[in-house]
């Protein structure tokens, strides 16, 4: 959060913001929960493709076996639905892999512009609403789904720009939403408040004390001044502890300091993210959330693996490079890793006021811009979802033929009560909903 | 009631054909006062509540209140009092606690110890921080620095083609290239300097472009700024406005506001490109406060770098301005929480710019103490003097505790120290030392804190002599914030803030739109710029001169002729028709009616603000009704009819004629002879301070009257003091206010050596007494 975004933050918070900032507005901190039957949303984004014969089940239906990439999510195979044959149709301007993210969440063509790839024509900005915010949007038009938030848009080693390839979540046309990849500036976005708080608490003695004592030198008048003032220093320390004393239903984890947004802290950042991202959940800050690891044409350094080279470059080789293959297969096991520790911590926490876990009630969703890295195909582009907040028949893995994905988001829509006929594109859209449940 | 007047008139009768009629009767002023005024004016004329609750004081001559009195006092028996008694008991109220002189002998004024008022308070914040950066040149006006560069695909920066100074950015080259060496279809052009903010306030800013382009202002410059590639992953600052990615060829526009200091330079920055789309067009604009939207001028753009300011933008309660200037007594609830909120959001600024601001990177192996220098350094200059070591330990090493970040530290220590009450209450009583002077100086001159050089003087001793003082008040003076505030002044004196929100009736004044009010008031500005900062500063010489700055579209409206040259020049005018100030159309049109002209309003302004007299609150609010007079009657014929009672002529027998003097201009302030088919009549009777009568003719009337009465120069010098030094006049010796003057008219009416005159005396006020043996 740059600091404009932190001034609006602030600004509306209203007059009393400094000291009574969690009086309203934070559902967790009204203890008793409200009744069950939240609906969460995780997109999760990696990028170059995968490598589909170690990613996809060979076998269709219930019995099926997790491939190479996908044993990570072992512990989770039963709420597991992989769904394969779904391809991003969306042509016109721009790049492949412009196309591949900016059109992943949003299933509509980017606007004619002035960005231009390594080929095709150049493009701009999607040129439609991507589908985490229209469920944000929806949620947070009522007032029984309403959070504070709605929606936490997350990165990991995003870079700083901002072009078709570094955003995938859009509130409109032309309205890119950037990912915060700074697990601090998240936290700060969080619970900055509470910080400034504790702030705030270990000064106001001190300038009490400091009004009190000038005040014993000055005439009556200028004392009643200052005096007054003390007043006010004491009755906002009274408050701001009485504020305190309120405890979030889950606390706020502890954040270890020093990691960066550089490519070697990628592994660090990741887990801090998931923890937040958690964390904002149990405390029903937010209902859909993304997560984007690096950006369309990530050239991350997976070091810690031993692969030096950069994901991108490697995406490129053939498939009849072994090594570079591996690599690959490596990378994309690490990102599933990730995945798998998130429902790991969804599932650890029970349900607020409901049946199961939080995974039972939140669907993680892993995407990808490309099918496979060297063919720049969006011929069946990976999704995974884990979890229980669509509803959808899990456990099993599915195959379709040469379908556009935009029904894959009407089917999300549908099962958020959102009935919509047509999700981007509406040519994308015929014969509606995937039947999922 | 009956017994005291058969008992007046009696002692009438008895005192007949005597020539000391108190002394006759045997009854004085204060006697009479006392028999027949008490009851409802109290003791001291303090009023009495249910009956007259208002205190009596003014600045009426003893004639005329004598005068008032016959006519109207007691209330409904007027009769009661008159002739020698009238004037027996004027006498005594005018002594006693009626004038200026009698309630500055009453309730000596002292030096009241006050909170900084909200102006003080932002200029403040941004010198804490200031003075952390390497100091840059002022930035001088001129335009900004441009570069264009071709492009070449991803590469937005591939070869420079030129440089030059843009004196504004609205551009719109079609389907062309911008200059030669460069091809039409891709381009970029980098503009950088400085925005010069001319006032305090909201600033809007309007980018709009088919293209592709980034906004930064107040942003300092980091690595990867130079946008040279699309896939570039530097990590720029954040832009004010980002219209990076064009969109079918489409015009955008994308707005943001900011709050900026008067008188303060910003960095500025504008990124563009244009790559394959059909035109190339882009239009810098804003809004600052009191304008329009327009494309920003030279004036106003410099092709010079600035540093950032941090700047605190909380809206604050407005100050007390009651007695005619702000003062900082107000302490409340919602002051106390927006001074805590600025606190935590300029804390959480600095935070983003720690780094460039401490001098210590992330990887600094001497962070810890660099930042805690960093931090004792923002303590200090936030107290305006060097802390003791048990005050650094508690206000700054305490925080730094094993477990706690250091950044968290110094987000707390700038924390204690914004709301710390060395910070918020400038000058704390007690005995002032050579720091006290030093902040004063800068409060003073400045609003703001004192500088490295001040600073500097006061650790040498070096701020002791009215000389070693007046060098630095000289130095000071000259630079835009000092400059800022004194603008600041004649906006005052002159009610410009009332201008805000005119509008006039457009089939009455064709023409006369919101564009047209902001030049006119450019054009009062830039008169007042020019008198003061010219060699003789005279005062007098606003009343008085006969050319006022005007552009092309104000001389067209005004029907005079065109100024020779582009921009402000100056035109002349017919001297008997207009002078100076008083005639300025932008003062006519602020006090004047959406139609009409307001007599009244202007009899007010002149009354108070030129003429230095004091003015009661109507007793009651009397709206004027336009409609409810005979239509086919004049203003001035309209407001005589309106005020005619003697309530109200107490008053108005001041306001009146002042008003009526300007009676040849309209409700826009073109000249006129003849107000609703009747020729218009200026020309009335005013009664002086001094109890002299004059024929007022017209405006140059009023400005010769206003640039030779000494009562008029002296509410001038009380007014500036005022704005100045924030105090009431009389707190710093009783002949404060007549030693100015003395000296002021001995300069020539010297503007600028008044302010330096203003501002050393007050800066020593109470430490002449107190020297400590020099070093």
């Amino acid at each position: 959060m740059n600091l404009l975004q932190r001034r609006q933050f602030l600004g509306r918070l209203g007059l009393s913001a400094a000291v009574m900032p969690f009086l309203g507005g934070l559902p967790s901190l009204a203890t008793p929960t409200a009744s069950g039957g939240r609906q969460r949303m995780i997109f999760i984004f990696t990028p170059n493709g995968t490598v589909p014969p170690h990613f996809w089940p060979e076998a269709a239906g219930a019995d099926f076996q997790l491939p190479r990439i996908l044993t990570p999510l072992e512990p989770f195979k039963s709420r597991t639905l992989t769904v394969k044959g779904l391809c991003n149709r969306v042509r016109g301007d721009g790049d492949g892999h412009m196309r591949g993210m900016s059109c992943l969440l949003t299933g509509i063509e980017l606007f004619p512009g002035n960005i231009q790839g390594g080929s095709d024509t150049p493009a701009g900005w999607a040129s439609g609403i991507s589908i985490d915010q229209e469920l944000k949007n929806h949620l947070q038009s009522r007032e029984e789904t309403r959070t504070r938030f709605g929606s936490l848009e997350l990165g990991v080693a995003v870079p700083h720009r901002a072009d078709p390839w570094t955003r995938w979540t859009y509130a409109g046309p032309n309205q890119p939403v950037a990912p915060v990849d700074d697990p601090y500036l998240l936290f700060e976005k969080l619970y900055g408040r509470m910080k400034d708080q504790e702030s705030l608490g270990s000064v106001l003695d001190g300038v009490h004390q400091d009004l009190r004592r000038v005040a014993t030198q000055l005439t009556a008048e200028d004392r009643d001044r200052l005096e007054q003032h003390a007043t006010l220093v004491r009755e906002m320390e009274a408050e701001l502890k009485s504020v305190r004393e309120q405890k979030l239903e889950h606390p706020e984890p502890v954040l270890e300091p020093g990691a960066g947004t550089e490519n070697d802290d990628m592994p660090r950042v990741a887990a801090m993210q998931s923890d937040l991202l958690v964390n904002a959940f149990a405390n029903d800050l937010a209902r859909i959330a993304s997560v984007q690891f690096t950006n369309s044409v990530g050239q991350a350094r997976l070091r810690w693996l031993g692969i030096e080279e950069g994901h991108h470059s490697l995406s490129h080789d053939p498939d009849l490079n072994e090594s570079s293959q591996e690599k690959l297969v490596k990378i994309n096991v690490w990102f599933c890793e990730q995945i798998a520790a998130l429902a790991r911590k969804l599932d650890a926490i029970p349900e607020p006021g409901g049946s199961g876990s939080l995974l039972d009630h939140t669907t993680i969703l892993w995407t990808n811009e490309l099918g496979k890295g060297n063919s720049h195909t969006h011929e069946n582009i990976p999704f995974v979802l884990v979890g229980g907040g669509l509803g959808f028949q899990t456990g099993r893995s599915l195959h379709l033929e040469h379908t556009p994905h935009n029904r894959l988001w009407l089917s999300l829509a549908h099962a958020f009560g959102r009935d919509l006929k047509t999700f981007g594109n509406p040519r994308l859209c015929e014969a509606g909903p995937l039947a999922l449940g | 009631m009956r017994r005291p007047v058969l008992f007046r008139r009696l002692l009438i009768l008895l005192t007949a054909g005597c020539g000391f009629v108190a002394a006759c009767a045997g009854e004085s002023g204060e006697a009479i006062y006392r028999r027949l005024c008490v009851e409802c004016h109290g003791e001291r004329g303090e009023g009495v509540a249910g009956k007259y609750d208002e205190t009596l004081h003014g600045d009426r001559p003893v004639d005329s209140l004598a005068r008032l009195i016959e006519r109207t006092m007691p209330e409904e028996k007027p009769e009661l009092c008159v002739g020698p008694d009238a004037t027996a008991v004027a006498q005594y109220i005018f002594d006693a606690f009626y004038s200026p002189a009698a309630r500055a002998r009453n309730r000596p004024a002292r030096v009241d110890v006050v909170r900084l008022t909200n102006r003080q308070f932002r200029e403040s914040v941004a010198d804490l921080f200031g003075e952390f950066l390497p100091p840059l040149p002022p930035a001088a006006p001129g335009g900004l620095r441009a570069v264009l560069y071709q492009s070449k695909g991803m590469n937005k920066k591939d070869r420079e083609v030129l440089a030059r100074t843009d004196a504004a950015v609205d551009f719109n080259w079609g389907t062309n290239s911008p200059v030669d060496g460069i091809t039409a279809d891709q381009f970029s052009i980098a503009w950088s300097g400085s925005l010069i903010a001319p006032h305090s306030g909201m600033y809007e800013f309007r980018l709009r472009t088919p293209n592709g382009a980034r906004l930064y202002i107040n942003e300092a410059l980091r690595a990867g700024d130079s946008n040279r590639r699309d896939d570039s992953d530097a990590r720029r600052a954040p832009a004010l406005i980002d219209l990076w990615v064009s969109s079918g060829g489409m015009t955008r526009e994308g707005v943001a506001r900011l709050h900026l200091l008067g008188g303060r330079t910003y960095p500025l920055r504008l990124d563009y490109f244009k790559f394959k789309e059909t035109n190339a067009a882009i239009t810098l604009e804003w809004r600052p406060p009191h304008g329009v939207w327009s494309v920003p001028d030279a004036v106003h753009l410099s092709p010079d770098p600035s540093q950032p300011l941090v700047v605190a933008a909380t809206a604050l309660p407005p100050d007390d301005g009651s007695l005619g200037y702000e003062r900082g007594t107000a302490v409340s609830k919602s002051w106390h929480e927006a001074v805590t909120r600025d606190a935590l959001e300029v804390s959480d600024e600095v935070m983003t710019r720690l780094d460039l601001l401490s001098g210590s990177g992330a990887r600094d192996p001497r962070r810890s103490e660099r930042l805690h220098a960093f931090a004792t350094a923002v303590a200090e200059r936030a107290a305006r003097r060097p802390l003791t070591p048990e005050l650094v330990a508690s206000r700054v090493t305490g925080f730094f505790t094993p477990g706690l970040p250091p950044e968290t530290a110094v987000k707390r220590v700038m924390l204690r120290a914004l709301t710390a009450p060395q910070f918020l209450y400038p000058d704390l009583g007690g005995v002032p030392d050579d720091f006290t002077v030093a902040s004063r100086l800068a409060l003073f001159l400045q609003d703001s804190l004192p500088d490295a050089s001040l600073i500097g003087a006061a650790t040498r001793g070096a701020l002791r002599s009215p000389e070693q003082v007046r060098e630095h008040v000289r130095r000071l003076l000259a630079t835009p914030p000092a400059r800022a505030k004194l603008r600041g002044f004649f906006e005052h004196w002159l009610s410009m803030e009332e201008a805000d929100d005119i509008s006039k009736d457009e089939r009455a004044f064709p023409g006369f739109d919101a564009a047209l009010l902001s030049d006119l008031r450019r054009s009062l500005e830039l008169l007042v710029e020019e008198v003061v900062w010219s060699e003789r500063s005279d005062y007098r010489e606003l009343l008085l001169a006969d050319s006022v700055p005007f552009n092309a579209r104000l001389a067209a409206f005004y029907g005079v002729p065109p100024p020779e040259g582009a921009g402000f020049q100056r035109v002349r005018f017919d001297p008997a028709q207009r002078a100076g100030v008083l005639t300025h159309p932008f003062l006519l049109t602020t006090f004047a009616y959406h139609r009409s002209s307001s007599p009244i309003h202007r009899g007010v302004f002149l009354t108070r603000n030129v003429l230095g007299r004091f003015l009661k609150p109507p007793p009651m609010a009397i709206e004027f009704m336009d409609d409810r007079f005979d239509p086919s009657l004049t203003m001035r014929e309209k407001v005589t009819e309106l005020t005619r009672k003697d309530a109200c002529m107490g008053c108005h027998a001041t306001i009146n004629p002042l008003g009526f003097s300007l009676e040849n201009f309209d409700a826009v302030g073109r000249f006129r002879t003849v107000d609703n088919a009747k020729p218009v009549d200026a020309v009335s009777e005013y009664l002086t301070a001094d109890g002299e009568r004059l024929l007022l003719r017209g405006p140059r009337d009023v400005a010769a009257h206003a640039a030779s009465s000494d009562e008029a120069r002296r509410g001038f010098v009380r007014q500036l003091f005022q704005h100045t030094v924030q105090q009431a006049p009389a707190a710093y010796g009783p002949d404060t206010l007549a030693r100015l003057d003395r000296g002021f008219l001995e300069s020539g009416c010297h503007i600028r050596q008044l302010v330096e005159s203003i501002v050393t005396l007050a800066a020593l006020h109470g430490y002449e007494t107190h020297l400590p043996p020099a070093p």
